[in-house]
């Protein structure tokens, strides 16, 4: 299991279109991913789940993989949330 | 019966109508007999979620090239395959024992009420989608493919309360000769896409599915914004008149029109478009332009949420370039303040907003901000031809620290391996009096240069058009005016560097000659204009054009060089299409 703690960088926080983004980018992999934001805990394949998370910008959330390619998979996905999806940051 | 609505795409339409009945997430529950035929309702669901999943997938590649359908359609096929929804709606067949219909009912209900109440106005647009993609699960499953336009023979026009985002996606001008909604406005993304696909539509229309059965005739004006049930005989014979018309001025012009734009003598003239949305392109190419000689991309930011994403530019301008390669595309960055709207940045009232904080002036103390535009045109310079344009650069330091942190940008994009053309042409707009005097201070900096004649007109002439009591005095074809693009042609081409132009009066039939005449290298026009410049290029001769350049010089007032020109083209150039007002009145 891989534990990576991140902070949601951009103004907006994880509205549709970064959700959209993070779920193409988890469903690449075999591993099993959540996104927590402090009690709530999604499943980072969900576009539901993910746009129902509500992480605003500077948040902190954690990204959690099980399973085969934990590793990789739990890097992904911090990795296009650290990215900011490309918008404007805080 | 006539209905009022908002006219959301041009053109006449008259036909059967089709309603689209939107049907009901809910399904009546039953219960299943045996744990056996309970696991064949999830085997029926997977299978149905499969299909549809082919169907969009389907619908998506066959989406011509609108950017808004295409991410339409993938977050439908984000929701279709979400393990949550799926695990939602397994869970009731098996839990409660009961069939799939109602499960995915129940299931997508309750996802569809979460984002209802959700308070980002994006997220509650979103339950259209959910909806969507529920109604075509359910169809799949009953048996009742939705009474689907995909069936329909003849051409229709279809009625909705609003469209399915998938359904419009999808619709193709064989199947559909208009649509009438209930819902959206001017700029819901079903106005876009009808405009992207031609077909009139008329939208906003309250309750326009209550007042129309089924294969009743139906008048759509896409014009007015009038939809008329049921029409008299009168109403039907005048608007098949006015339709023959429109059909046949339309036709008229493309035929004739569609071929290269070439003087008389046989010079052949590069005539490209402006632009500032990406469906655009589907009129761009209708017309048949040499390129798209001005897009601009304030636009872009202004009028979608997340508007300045890199992602979100990247994708318009790739769409673009793909579109229109071998074509050249000069996207303009961001040039807002001024008249465009002052929500853009931070707001500050100001006296003089013309004289104040816009475009590049701005984009310059937001290094960060503006790189991302910089780095999504970059990016999507390496998919097509894509050349780049400064607006409203008045003093060299301004361009060269331009210059500056689009190498830093450069060089970033080379770290990282993404490519990019590295060949991209880079351009500034001349549109103030101090960019044509000092531009051989420019030129060693830029590749090429486009003329703006909006401001260079108001800048030059120190008249605000918008302002009722001066407005007569903004006049393009004042002497100041033209001698300055005499002075930009001759400073330029020495220098080998390519001059065009791509303010209103390019577009302007009777200004197109003394354009000519000048040496200008590119006439850059909104596309609707394009078959009427393209005429008048046609009846001009490179000499006469010269000449009439020439001799407007040494003219003393607009309306002589406007009367000289007129000469020249009277008899050759159809009167009703000169802009009368210019003729007959403007500055002096």
């Amino acid at each position: 299991m891989t534990e990576i703690t991140v902070t949601v960088p951009n103004k907006l926080g994880i509205h549709a279109r970064p959700a959209a983004l993070i779920v193409r980018a988890a469903v690449e992999y075999e591993s099993d991913i959540w996104i927590s934001n402090g009690e709530e805990k999604v499943n980072a394949k969900s576009i539901m789940g993910v746009m129902t998370l509500a992480a605003s910008g500077g948040t902190q959330v954690v990204v959690t993989a099980e399973g085969e390619d934990h590793a990789e998979a739990a890097e992904a996905v911090a990795e296009v949330i650290r990215s900011g999806f490309g918008e404007e940051m805080l | 019966m006539l209905y009022r609505g908002i006219p959301a795409s041009h053109g006449i339409a008259i036909g059967p109508a089709f309603i689209q009945k939107a049907q009901d997430l809910e399904h009546p529950r039953k219960t299943c007999g045996s744990p056996e035929e309970a696991r064949g309702e999830v085997q029926r669901f997977r299978q149905a979620v499969e299909d549809v999943r082919h169907d969009l997938e389907n619908i998506a590649d066959s989406v011509a090239d609108v950017v808004e359908g295409r991410q339409i359609l993938e977050f439908l096929l984000l929701l279709l395959q979400d393990p949550l929804v799926k695990k939602d709606v397994e869970g009731i067949i098996t839990g409660e024992g009961v069939n799939a219909e109602y499960a995915v009912s129940t299931a997508l209900a309750s996802v569809a009420e979460k984002f209802d109440r959700m308070s980002d106005p994006y997220l509650k647009e979103r339950v259209a989608d959910v909806r969507d993609v529920g109604r075509r699960v359910i169809a799949k499953l009953t048996g009742a493919e939705k009474d689907s336009l995909e069936k329909v023979g003849e051409p229709v026009v279809l009625v909705a309360v609003d469209l399915d985002p998938s359904e419009t996606a999808s619709l193709r001008p064989e199947q559909v000769m208009a649509f009438v909604t209930d819902m959206g406005g001017m700029t819901s993304h079903t106005t876009i896409l009808a405009k992207g696909m031609g077909i009139p539509a008329v939208v906003g229309l309250q309750n326009i599915t209550g007042k129309i059965d089924s294969l009743d005739t139906v008048i759509v004006d896409g014009i007015h914004g009038h939809v008329i049930v049921d029409p008299t005989r009168e109403e039907l014979d005048y608007y098949t008149e006015v339709k023959r018309k429109f059909t046949e001025a339309e036709d008229h012009i493309l035929t004739e029109s569609y071929g290269p734009a070439m003087t008389e003598d046989g010079v052949r003239v590069e005539l490209a478009a402006n632009i500032e949305l990406p469906h655009e392109v589907n009129l761009v190419r209708k017309f048949n332009a040499d390129g798209i000689g001005l897009f601009r991309t304030e636009f872009i930011r202004l009028l979608q949420k997340n508007g300045e994403s890199e992602e979100h530019h990247f994708d318009i301008y790739d769409m673009v370039a793909r579109e229109m390669s071998p074509k050249n595309v000069i996207v303009r960055t961001y040039d807002m303040g001024g008249d465009k709207f002052r929500t853009g940045f931070d707001h500050i009232h100001e006296a003089n907003p013309f004289l104040g904080y816009r475009a590049v002036r701005i984009c310059l103390d937001r290094p960060e901000e503006f790189s991302k535009q910089l780095r999504a045109i970059l990016r999507a310079s390496a998919r097509g031809n894509i050349s780049l344009m400064f607006p409203m650069v008045t003093h060299v330091d301004q361009l060269r620290r331009l210059r500056d942190l689009l190498s830093m940008v450069q060089n970033d994009l080379r770290q990282r391996k993404v490519p990019f053309d590295e060949k991209m042409k880079v351009g500034i707009m001349v549109e103030t009096p101090a960019t044509v005097i000092a531009l051989d201070l420019m030129l060693p900096y830029v590749d090429f240069v486009s003329i703006g004649t909006n401001d260079l007109t108001q800048y030059t002439l120190a008249v605000d058009r918008g302002n009722p009591r001066v407005a007569e005095l903004y006049d393009y074809f004042h002497p100041a005016v033209l001698r300055q693009i005499d002075h930009v042609v001759r400073t330029c081409h020495p220098q080998g560097k390519w001059v065009g132009i791509c303010g209103s009066m390019a577009g302007d039939p009777l200004a197109v000659p003394l354009l000519l005449g000048f040496g200008l290298d590119e006439l850059s026009v909104a596309p609707t204009l394009i078959p009427d410049v393209k005429k008048m290029i046609g009846v001009v001769t490179t000499h006469g054009a010269r000449e009439l350049a020439r001799k407007s010089l040494d003219m003393e007032t607009g309306l002589r060089v406007r009367a000289l020109v007129h000469s020249y083209v009277v008899g050759k150039y159809p009167e009703i299409l000169l802009n009368e007002d210019s003729w007959n009145t403007g500055g002096s």
